[in-house]
């Protein structure tokens, strides 16, 4: 079996000198392939209850993937286009791309970002595995989000040519309009064109500019002509257009916006015009690389269609979103919404790898493809055709590559193909299927041991109605609290169990609701038989103080301290007005898409 | 654009402030938004290079390379060839026994810190208005929040027989590695973009930086090297070949063991149920590694007693290495403790965040108020003078400095000549020499210092201060080693002087925690008065300051608005003429936003209440959204995430105290009272509104909330 070679393969690096070359290549590779899969190596991650617990609901969950997509930066992203072929063996062939990003301030305007979280455990281990911060820093390719290049074309404004467009009838006022700028310009051009004043002194050229009102665009001479519409700039390319092929015209915006005005340069020869032109072209290269530079990538990915494979889907997805879209919504329904607009389907791993029963419980693509491989027999046939060579490989190549393996696999086990629609063998599904459904995974990355989870097998739905969150215990283990609580109160009595979510705080799940509710109630109201309870300097809240902590976005410090200044804000026992919602206990949770977009 | 690959400094090393930490010129224009301010203060470093450091460059030798060492000839202290001992892990123990005893014979010591940003939100810049609260607010956030990189600490001793300084500059890496488990503080930092950029362009080496823990530990690798020998148990690799292929037999405390490696923790469960049951002579050892792992290992131990023997080894290796790593996450602490305890002067350039970055990262967290945290700083550093403060206490040297930049490298090209050929004798004093003296022992850790680095900095920063000394008169000829230079009487009434920052216009005395006018400090405002200070924010973007001021003026008066001083694009500061504006403000605007009658669209302060998102508050209000650890990029942004989790809304409260004062009249009073300024002025406008215009709007308002009651 390829496996085991495939990981040393390694990813075409791109930084900023060979971006431009490498997105044509990539175009043309997604053109092609079947699959585009994705991996991204940030400066860190959440940490604390700050992670994706197996409490949050897919509202709260999300509420976390926004903090983290918000504060961490991504270093690397990896992109890896690759075909699947069934034949036997099935043959996968991959382009993988490594792109080196950093988020420099190329237009002076504050973006894309003032400032980004680094984990110092995160950094430590990257430098570790042999990261180059830096070439990272020095040569990383800088981006804007798509709003941002908005808001930054509106504050810098770089002349263009534009294309003329077939105009409609003329009127009466267009055509004064036209022959006093035809007369204007033709005066201008005399001066420049007549060779017989070629030998002019610089004192008479200089004097003839100053009357012509002529300017100069590098070394040639140009003028502007003001206009005050859409209509008009179109008249003035008409009218260059008319007068003589040495012209070139460029449209100037102005800073309000609506006013501009033309500019027409003045060239000598063909060649020269060429020359012009190409430079004109390359100026515009140069700013569109500054004004979108890394997000080209982005946008070739969502306009290809491609399914998106990923393996902290929600994780990566809000990141990009937010890094090179626009900022995050403050609800998951308008991210999804939004985030479908711009990848129409994205598969998350993790999904499938819940199809496969005993992978559910794998914590991670090193784990998954382990257990595959001693399990299962599926033989792929691996080729990556363009290598850079290079002896280190990044973790986010690898990390990309391992994403393409597993799912060439699973989706042979699966039966996933892409051309499912077209050939309709029986026993295939389209990769639509599996589109979109989100796992939240608190899988700490980095840690590559090959555990799983020693978990119940089972996934069973909890209502919010169940749990309660309880703190102000000292420094105690799950089983000691529990021993300690049943003495505390008649509630305890009952099955229950008990989850650390951080270190100062745990939730408790009670299989019957009306326990739950009724507990609450009564610690709410401070109950007499509860005494004990607060003797002990035990508190407690229930989810919607949580919900409301999550909210307000109140990450910084530990889930006691929250709780208690949320819950003492409350005041009154607020009893759960909101729908409860469900969480999806003993598991990482599953977000449906097509949920959040049909209601 | 994009070729920063080279490696090699720049010709016209532009040795200008780095942007990140000092701010150049007092005399830069006030920008409108503050992170244009940041960037065009970075964009004016960058384009202008002072021409005569060009010039300099030109003529002087090219720069020194790596093994610089034995001081840099003749004058010394030039620019590009001083060489900076780069210290990490690796050569700490060794670099902070030599600095010790180079600190104790020092007469003072250069001090300079390079961090990873300053301000984690544009408005989070200190203005000049800023009362001092809140710049001490805004510059506790910025210490806690960025992480130090490098730290720069440069002793200069005096020989006499030289009769010149010798310095020697040290570079110290800083990373905030999460050394112990339980340490959650300090693993997460913020990184400014700009400032990493910056650093980027002085080729600041960030693998260094972050990669230091490679340097850690090499001693222990001993055990990977003490190598396989054919193994003594036999049915035991047997045994256990079966799950895993192949494994690494090692000794461990001259025992023989192999090592467990790539099993879950399941599997690592059965192997210790199975050596227990079935093998007394082998013992499952824990022990923990490099890099915070831990490493699981059968060592095979013939006797009872050698068992004993085994784990009571396993043990003491065991606190043995949470001591290290204690003592490793002390680190350079023990740079700062060195200072500390030697009692030495220390010498910075503007360099109060430097110091507060210091003590927030070394020694506790910063204080709640200036006062405290001057005071308990100085017990730690009894003798601190900033060479920025210096420089605007002796006459001759202002006379040099007018209208120059203050900065670290304009002050360095300025005051110290010998850097500088004798082209220009900015005075009839003769330049204080100093020397740079390396350590030739180990020159590959020497790497010349014009790269803009702390150890760098911390040098031109010594070397000012000894030319500013020789300014005030002090004789170091006369100068015996042994004599405390900070307790020097033509110095000693500058020492433990500073600026908070470098617009604050105000020194504050680390020893009394007492802050007082900077005589001489050019106002660019008309000083502030707290109490006439409202803070307005989510106005319409498109609204400039001076249309806030307008419009307000519209109401108010004329001349009823002092100033008004842009935050960012989202948020204003406006100071009033009187102090019962703020009220009547607070007041008008809450009835204005209650009234939904055309007279609220059509009122003057409509332009900045559009979009009904615009919300108004008093001073102490903006202290506590800069108190806020929450650091939004926009004001607006943050203030409304304050007030949605402070559990007394701003917002609401003020538009509560409005209902009922509405409904007693009180409000409609105030309103008369800012209408008679309109009249005092008698500045009635066509534009203006009338009295009865307002009159009627609140009766309007009135009725419509007394309706809706």
């Amino acid at each position: 079996m390829a496996a085991p070679r495939a990981a040393v393969a390694s990813a075409k690096q791109v930084t900023r000198q060979n971006f431009a070359e490498a997105v044509r290549e990539l175009g043309a590779h997604l053109e092609a392939c079947d699959y585009v899969a994705v991996a991204a190596q940030k400066t860190g991650a959440p940490t604390g209850w700050r992670r994706a617990l197996p409490v949050d609901t897919a509202e709260t969950a999300y509420l976390k993937a926004k903090l983290a997509a918000e504060s961490f930066q991504p270093l690397q992203i990896a992109v890896c286009p690759f075909r699947l072929r069934s034949s036997s063996p099935s043959t996968l062939v991959a382009y993988p791309y490594n792109f080196h990003l950093f988020p420099r301030d190329e237009l002076q305007l504050g973006m894309p970002s003032y400032s980004f979280s680094c984990q110092s455990s995160y950094l430590s281990t990257m430098a570790n595995d042999g990261f180059d911060f830096n070439m990272c820093i020095y040569d990383g390719i800088s981006y804007l989000s798509r709003v941002q290049e908005s808001l930054a074309r509106q504050k810098i404004f770089t002349p263009r040519p534009q294309q003329l467009l077939p105009s409609p009838s003329t009127s009466v006022s267009d055509s004064v309009f036209v022959n006093r700028i035809k007369s204007k310009i033709l005066h201008w051009r005399k001066g420049y064109a007549d060779p017989s004043k070629k030998d002019d002194g610089t004192l008479v050229s200089s004097l003839s500019r100053l009357i012509l009102g002529g300017e100069t665009y590098g070394s040639r001479p140009s003028m502007s002509i003001d206009v005050c519409s859409d209509r008009q700039v179109q008249l003035v390319l008409e009218a260059v257009n008319h007068i003589s092929d040495d012209l070139v015209s460029l449209v100037v915006p102005h800073k309000a916006g609506a006013a501009r005005s033309v500019r027409v340069i003045f060239t000598n020869s063909k060649e020269d015009k060429n020359l012009l032109l190409m430079d004109i072209q390359k100026l515009e290269d140069e700013q569109n690389f500054k004004f979108r530079g890394f997000r080209e990538v982005i946008d070739l990915l969502s306009s290809s269609q491609k399914p998106i494979i990923s393996y902290n889907c929600l994780n990566d997805m809000t990141m990009l979103h937010t890094k090179f879209i626009a900022p995050l919504p403050p609800n998951l329904h308008e991210f999804m919404c939004s985030l479908k607009m711009v990848f129409s389907n994205v598969v998350d791993i993790n999904h499938l790898l819940r199809q496969i029963g005993p992978l559910r419980k794998a914590k991670n693509i090193q784990a998954a493809l382990s257990y595959l491989q001693r399990q299962y027999f599926v033989p792929i046939e691996i080729e990556i055709p363009q290598q850079d060579g290079t002896s280190s490989v990044t973790k986010n190549e690898q990390n990309v590559l391992r994403i393409t393996k597993l799912f060439a696999k699973l989706s042979n086990l699966l039966k996933i193909s892409p051309e499912c629609q077209l050939q309709s063998r029986e026993q295939c599904t389209a990769v639509e299927e599996y589109c979109n459904i989100f796992y939240p995974s608190c899988v700490v990355e980095g840690s590559y041991d090959a555990n799983f989870a020693i978990e119940s097998d089972t996934t069973e739905t909890v209502s919010t109605d169940n749990i309660i969150f309880l703190w102000g215990f000292r420094e105690k283990s799950v089983k000691e609290l529990k021993s300690y609580l049943i003495g505390l109160h008649q509630a305890f009595s009952e099955d229950f169990e008990v989850k650390l979510l951080d270190k100062t705080c745990s939730a408790l799940i009670f299989r019957d609701s009306n326990t739950a509710t009724q507990l609450l109630k009564e610690i709410n109201s401070e109950g007499p038989s509860l005494n004990r309870f607060f003797s002990e300097g035990l508190k407690a809240a229930g989810f919607e103080v949580y919900r409301k902590v999550c909210r307000l976005g109140l990450w910084d410090s530990d889930l006691a301290e929250v709780l208690e200044d949320v819950s003492s804000e409350l005041g009154v026992p607020t009893l759960p007005e909101c729908s409860t919602s469900q969480i999806y206990w003993n598991s990482a949770l599953m977000l449906d898409l097509k949920e959040y977009l049909e209601c | 654009m994009g070729h920063m690959v080279s490696r090699t400094p720049p010709i016209h090393q532009t040795k200008s402030s780095p942007t990140h930490r000092r701010v150049p010129s007092p005399l830069h224009p006030p920008a409108t938004a503050a992170a244009m301010q940041m960037q065009g203060r970075l964009r004016r470093v960058l384009r202008a290079p002072p021409p005569r450091i060009l010039l300099y460059h030109a003529i002087s030798s090219p720069p020194n390379g790596g093994n610089g060492g034995g001081g840099g000839g003749g004058g010394g202290g030039c620019g590009s060839g001083v060489a900076v001992k780069q210290v990490t892990r690796g050569n700490m123990a060794e670099a902070l026994e030599k600095l010790r005893g180079r600190v104790r014979e020092a007469a003072f010591v250069g001090v300079d810190l390079e961090m990873s940003g300053v301000t984690s939100a544009p408005w989070r810049d200190t203005f000049e208005l800023d009362r001092a609260d809140v710049r001490y607010l805004k510059l506790r956030d910025s210490a806690e929040r960025f992480a130090a990189l490098q730290l720069g600490v440069c002793p200069f001793r005096w020989d006499p027989a030289k009769s010149a300084f010798v310095a020697q500059p040290h570079n110290f890496y800083i990373f905030p590695r999460k050394e112990l488990p339980s340490d959650c503080s300090s693993h997460e930092f913020l990184c400014q973009t700009t400032s990493i950029d910056f650093l980027a362009k002085y080729q600041f080496d960030f693998n260094t930086c972050f990669r230091e823990e490679r340097m850690k530990m090499n001693f222990k690798e001993w055990r990977d090297v003490i190598v396989s020998k054919p193994m003594v148990d036999n049915h035991l690799s047997g045994n256990i070949k079966c799950c895993a292929g192949q494994f690494q037999t090692v000794f461990f405390k001259m025992r023989p063991a192999i090592m467990l490696n790539g099993f879950s923790s399941h599997q690592l469960k059965l192997i210790q149920q199975v050596l227990r049951k079935n093998f007394k002579d082998l013992v499952f050892v824990c022990t923990s590694g490099e890099d915070d792992t831990s490493e699981k290992k059968v060592v095979y131990s013939d006797t009872d007693e050698d068992r004993i023997l085994l784990m009571k080894d396993v043990q003491e290796d065991l606190l043995k290495n949470r001591e290290e790593r204690v003592k490793s996450a002390i680190g350079i602490r023990h740079v700062i403790d060195l200072l500390s305890s030697e009692r030495k002067l220390i010498v910075g350039h503007s360099c109060f965040l430097d110091i507060a970055q210091v003590y927030s990262k070394f020694v506790g967290p910063l204080p709640s108020s200036i006062k405290e945290f001057a005071l308990s700083f100085h017990k730690i550093f009894p003798h601190i003078a900033d060479t920025r403060h210096l420089m605007s206490v002796n006459q001759a040297v202002q006379k040099l400095m007018k209208h120059k930049s203050k900065s670290l490298s304009s002050a360095f090209s300025l005051l110290c000549p010998a850097s500088y050929s004798s082209v220009e004798k900015p005075s009839s004093h003769p330049p204080v020499t100093i020397e740079v003296e390396g350590d030739e022992t180990t020159s590959s850790c020497f790497i010349s210092g014009a790269k803009h680095e702390a150890g760098y900095d911390a040098y031109m920063t010594g070397c000012i201060f000894a030319q500013l000394c020789a300014y005030l008169g002090i004789k170091f000829e006369q100068f015996s080693p042994l004599e405390n230079l900070a307790t020097n009487t033509k110095l000693h009434k500058h020492i433990n002087f500073l600026s908070p920052s470098w617009n604050s216009g105000t020194v504050i005395d680390l020893s009394t925690g007492m802050e007082r006018p900077e005589p001489g400090y050019m106002r660019r405002f008309p000083a502030a008065v707290y109490d006439n200070i409202i803070v307005i924010w989510g106005f319409p973007s498109k609204v400039r300051p001076k249309e806030i001021k307008d419009c307000i003026c519209k109401v108010f008066g004329s001349g009823s608005v002092t100033t008004v001083f842009s935050i960012d694009s989202t948020a204003a500061l406006v100071q009033f003429k009187k102090q019962e504006s703020v009220n009547d403000f607070l007041d008008l605007k809450a009835v204005l936003e209650r009234a939904d009658s055309a007279i609220s669209i059509l009122h003057p302060l409509s332009t900045i209440l559009e979009g009904g998102q615009t919300r108004a508050a008093k001073y102490d209000t903006y202290r506590d959204i800069c108190s806020s650890s929450e650091s939004k990029y926009l004001f607006a942004d943050q203030a409304e995430a304050v007030c949605a989790t402070s559990k007394n809304q701003l917002g609401e409260n003020v538009d509560d105290n409005l209902i009922s004062g509405v409904l007693d009249g009180v409000a409609l009073a105030s309103v008369t009272e800012g209408d008679g300024i309109i009249s005092d002025s008698k500045n009635q406008d066509i534009a203006d509104v009338t009295c009865h215009d307002i009159l009627d709007a609140l009766h309007d308002g009135k009725a419509l909330l007394v309706r809706r009651m």
